[in-house]
């Protein structure tokens, strides 16, 4: 998942909706084995070699066989950004990652937890609040279905994902800058546990199921922080293949353009836009422009650079906006390794 | 009397069969270890019969030969193959008696484990516990007639 961040100093006026429109790397990082398939059966014979009277002679020892169990594992990953929010706000949504990363089939119970403690507000649970990411985009929009326990609690084959939204309102007379968390934990419908509780013949084909390392639950927390000027910002990614085509193979160009636009009364001062380059991509080199004016790759004068310490990243200074400095547009390219 | 005595005949006949076919009496067994606690409070390890395994538990292969023939033999060499959804635990072969190699080619070639070495991408480099197919136990003296030999190794589970 690649996004864009985008800091400023907040000033008054009054709050809208801060719109983030995140498109997932096109390349992901090739997925983690989480072990042998459950069933597998496991021989071992042995060979002894000897001579007996000058007699060269062979034997085989008998065959013992171990099978393989269902280890039980969850991850869930937060995938959104700190999320900027205006009190009142209803239906915001953070994205989360369900990974089933035991060896067999797994299905999760999700659950939503908003009272978190050590942050300034508790983030309202929306009616429902659980969203599967049914049409895998990213984008928390009319085609996900709600999660009704107990009706479609996800089914997840090893190694598979799936994404999740927790849905939340968010509640009035806040002050800017305050923080809330919202939590979501998967939790293995075979059980949980300490690693090494048996699930005897509950796992895949009749095999028993192992509770893992993670004890077949895991939670991660997303946050919301009120923010009193918004700001849309909208990243549109072009491909464009060495052939002609727009196939995201190696050698491939990937455009990136990020359109920053303050959409409500008062000024996002000093604003910084850095976007991190993709994992298994490459930057252009003189790539950078900022409303069709190029940037130079340096940290020179000018108000952006590409910064190659840490996670490389490209970096646009955009100063103090309003309504009235117009769309800022950044444009920037990677080839993708 | 006559049936008798051919009865005896034809049951000492069958034992002294038995014994040739049997040669080496070979029994591999697989367990784990169990970590315990013993009657004066004190961890111990022991090892278990097992039949099901997860993913990164390791499993201990024993086995045990057993000269039930009437001759001493000589050139014992026991190989084991490892099952491919294994991984050999570095250092776990043992075998009193017996000089271990391993192989990285499916039990063509064998050498001691410090001098394997295998090719990736182009490159030559010194083989490692992941990189083993097999393990091999060679006795540096001949099995005289009743002793017993013993091998053993641990893998770990993918």
């Amino acid at each position: 998942m690649d996004t864009a961040s985008f800091t400023f100093a907040p000033a008054f006026a009054w709050m809208r909706r801060a719109f983030f429109l995140c498109f997932c790397c096109v390349l992901s990082s090739p997925a983690g084995a989480v072990g042998t398939a459950v069933g597998t059966i496991i021989e071992n014979t042995a060979v002894v070699d000897f001579d007996l009277v000058g007699t060269p002679l062979t034997l085989q020892s008998n065959t013992t066989t171990i099978a393989v169990a269902e280890r039980i594992n969850v991850t869930v990953t937060l995938q959104s950004p700190q999320t900027l929010v205006a009190p009142g706000e209803t239906g915001r949504d953070l994205l989360f990652l369900v990974t089933n990363t035991g060896n067999g089939s797994e299905t999760f119970q999700l659950s939503i937890d908003n009272l978190i403690a050590a942050d300034d507000f508790d983030p309202i649970a929306a009616v429902p609040a659980i969203y599967l990411d049914t049409d895998a985009s990213g984008d928390f929009n009319a085609g996900d279905q709600p999660y009704i326990p107990g009706t479609n609690d996800p089914d997840l084959l090893a190694d598979e994902s799936l994404s999740v939204f927790l849905v939340n309102d968010i509640p009035g007379g806040l002050l800017n800058g305050q923080i809330g968390r919202s939590e979501l934990t998967a939790t293995s419908a075979t059980g949980t546990g300490l690693p090494g509780t048996v699930f005897a013949g509950q796992g895949d084909g009749g095999a028993n199921a192992v509770v893992g390392s993670t004890g077949g639950e895991a939670l991660d927390t997303g946050e919301y922080l009120v923010s009193d000027v918004l700001v849309d910002i909208v990243k549109a990614q072009l491909v464009s293949d060495q052939f002609g085509g727009s196939e995201a193979i190696p050698g491939a160009t990937l455009s990136y353009t990020i359109t920053v636009n303050v959409t409500s009364a008062g000024t996002a001062t000093a604003s910084v836009v850095r976007d991190s380059i993709p994992a298994f991509t490459t930057f252009v080199p003189g790539s950078i422009n900022l409303n069709g004016a190029a940037i130079t790759d340096a940290n020179d004068a000018d108000t952006g650079e590409y910064d190659a310490t840490g996670t490389p990243s490209v970096v646009v200074r955009l100063g103090d906006l309003t309504t009235a400095s117009g769309p800022q547009v950044i444009v920037f390219q990677v080839v993708i390794d | 009397m006559k049936i008798l005595m051919s009865v005896i005949l034809i049951a000492s006949a069958t034992v002294a069969m038995a014994q040739q076919q049997g040669h080496l009496d070979v029994q591999t067994t697989v367990q784990k270890e169990e970590v315990i606690v013993n009657k004066a409070g004190e961890p111990e390890t022991r090892l278990v019969a097992v039949e099901v395994v997860v993913p990164g538990e390791s499993v201990v292969y024993t086995i045990t030969f057993t000269n039930v023939s009437a001759e001493p033999a000589d050139n014992v060499v026991i190989t084991n193959p490892i099952a491919e959804d294994l991984m050999y635990v570095d250092g776990s072969a043992f075998g009193p008696g017996m000089d271990i190699q391993f192989s990285v080619d499916g039990g063509v070639t064998f050498a001691a484990a410090n001098e394997l070495t295998i090719v990736e991408e182009g490159e030559v480099r010194d083989a490692r516990a992941e990189d083993f197919t097999d393990v091999r136990w060679v006795m540096q003296n001949d099995l005289e007639v009743g002793a017993q030999g013993i091998a053993r190794f641990a893998a770990v589970l993918e």
